[in-house]
């Protein structure tokens, strides 16, 4: 299949830089998959599993969170928040963090703002433990 | 004679103690400026590419409006100021300081000092202060600036500020650092006229003004911590060039007391014999 250059940014460094014959992930507007070719689009990101299929047939998956994806004149770039291979996801971690989420948004009490960082961090945990948890494919 | 002997000693020695420190802090620096200059270049193509874009989206459709591009008479101002937490930095702190009153000369500004220096600043110079929830510039993280900036659009967008400004040191090399002071909102670029379009065959998913009003907060988090970066690389080269020059004076200073030590030394042997030859000269 054909392939093209992908290169995977965040604030920490480069996650990723190599050829890819497809990349999936999260948008704003629902998942989405871009193939080699494809017309030049931009779009941001939401929270959700990312994959991407190297020329070989393996499949890297990932959690990425926030930023933005964008195809140009055959190159794409992801930028992301945060992007963790699910090999390095702290299972775990996450785990607590969901328990922790949870235990927070329980309370009737919450002001709004704190309600929004609650819920912000219950759905970063669960995105991690769904991509921690697939790790058979 | 005697007596300034052991002074000039003391000195000395007080003086080669103050040197094992500055020598001591100026090796930390220099290890923590490397870690500093790396973290300064895995953020840049992150934070590069992302205006890039920005700018392209902007530049190239006039069709959508944003209230991040709004441009409105500037009546209140935002600094975002990123200083030191710790002194003996040469001019790293004073050089910000500095440009942003400079900058912010005879206009209504509220700042939002990062950094235990800046908040110090401001609090002295009774300046309108946004919060000081992010005093320590060391500890901040990813998530810090996510915050910072989601509070930033939220009070841009409220019309609580006109105009937001960030002021920090660009590392520009191991020997220079320049204070900088950027504006970051409203986002500037170059609007094509109205009718004037320029042709783009980029597709907006959903569209323009949803992927740029999406993205907006993610620059902002972006150049505050790509700025943050910067600012904590320039910190341990100043730091590390103040130390290095502190240690050369104490070095000179060393040199001229042994100097001054050495004489005394002659000078209170020369007294002794010359008291001696004066007492037998008395006795024969």
């Amino acid at each position: 299949m054909a392939t093209f250059p992908l290169k995977i940014m965040t604030p920490d460094g480069v996650a990723f830089d190599g050829a890819v014959t497809s990349v999936s992930c999260r948008t704003i507007n629902g998942q989405l998959q871009l193939l080699a070719r494809h017309i030049d689009i931009c779009t941001a990101l939401g929270m959700g599993e990312a994959h991407i299929k190297l020329e070989d047939g393996t499949v890297r998956r990932a959690a990425c969170m926030g930023g933005m994806l964008s195809m140009l004149g055959g190159e794409c770039h992801l930028l992301a928040t945060t992007f963790e291979w699910a090999d390095a996801i702290d299972a775990e971690r996450a785990a607590r963090s969901k328990a922790r989420a949870e235990v927070l948004l329980a309370q009737k009490n919450l002001d709004k703002r704190d309600m929004q960082l609650a819920e912000a961090r219950l759905r970063r945990a669960l995105v991690r433990s769904s991509v921690a948890a697939r790790k058979d494919i | 004679m005697a007596g300034s002997m052991k002074e000039i000693k003391l000195r000395i020695r007080s003086v080669e103690s103050t040197m094992q420190i500055t020598k001591a802090m100026e090796l930390v620096a220099s290890s923590k400026l490397r870690r500093a200059k790396e973290r300064v270049e895995g953020s840049r193509p992150y934070f590069e590419t992302l205006y890039s874009t920005l700018y392209d989206i902007v530049s190239a459709d006039s069709g959508f409006d944003s209230p991040y591009l709004a441009r409105r008479d500037t009546n209140r101002r935002l600094y975002i100021v990123i200083a030191g937490d710790r002194g003996l930095a040469g001019g790293y702190n004073s050089n910000i300081l500095k440009a942003i009153e400079a900058d912010a000369e005879g206009a209504e500004y509220c700042v939002l000092p990062i950094g235990k220096k800046a908040v110090e600043h401001f609090e002295r110079r009774k300046a309108a202060i946004l919060t000081t929830a992010f005093a320590e510039a060391g500890d901040l993280s990813v998530s810090d600036c996510f915050e910072i900036s989601r509070l930033v659009c939220q009070k841009f967008l409220a019309g609580e500020f006109d105009e937001i400004r960030l002021g920090f040191t660009q590392f520009v090399s191991m020997l220079t650092q320049t204070a900088t002071v950027l504006p970051v909102l409203p986002f500037d670029a170059q609007r094509p006229e109205p009718g004037h379009e320029r042709e783009s065959l980029m597709m907006y998913e959903p569209d323009g003004k949803t992927v740029f009003d999406a993205i907006i907060p993610e620059y902002l988090a972006g150049v505050v911590y790509g700025a943050l970066c910067e600012s904590v690389a320039s910190e341990q080269g100043a730091r590390r060039m103040a130390m290095d020059a502190a240690t050369k004076n104490a070095g000179e200073m060393i040199d001229h007391l042994n100097l001054y030590y050495n004489r005394a030394r002659q000078a209170a042997i020369t007294q002794e014999i010359t008291e001696i030859v004066a007492g037998a000269d008395a006795e024969s």
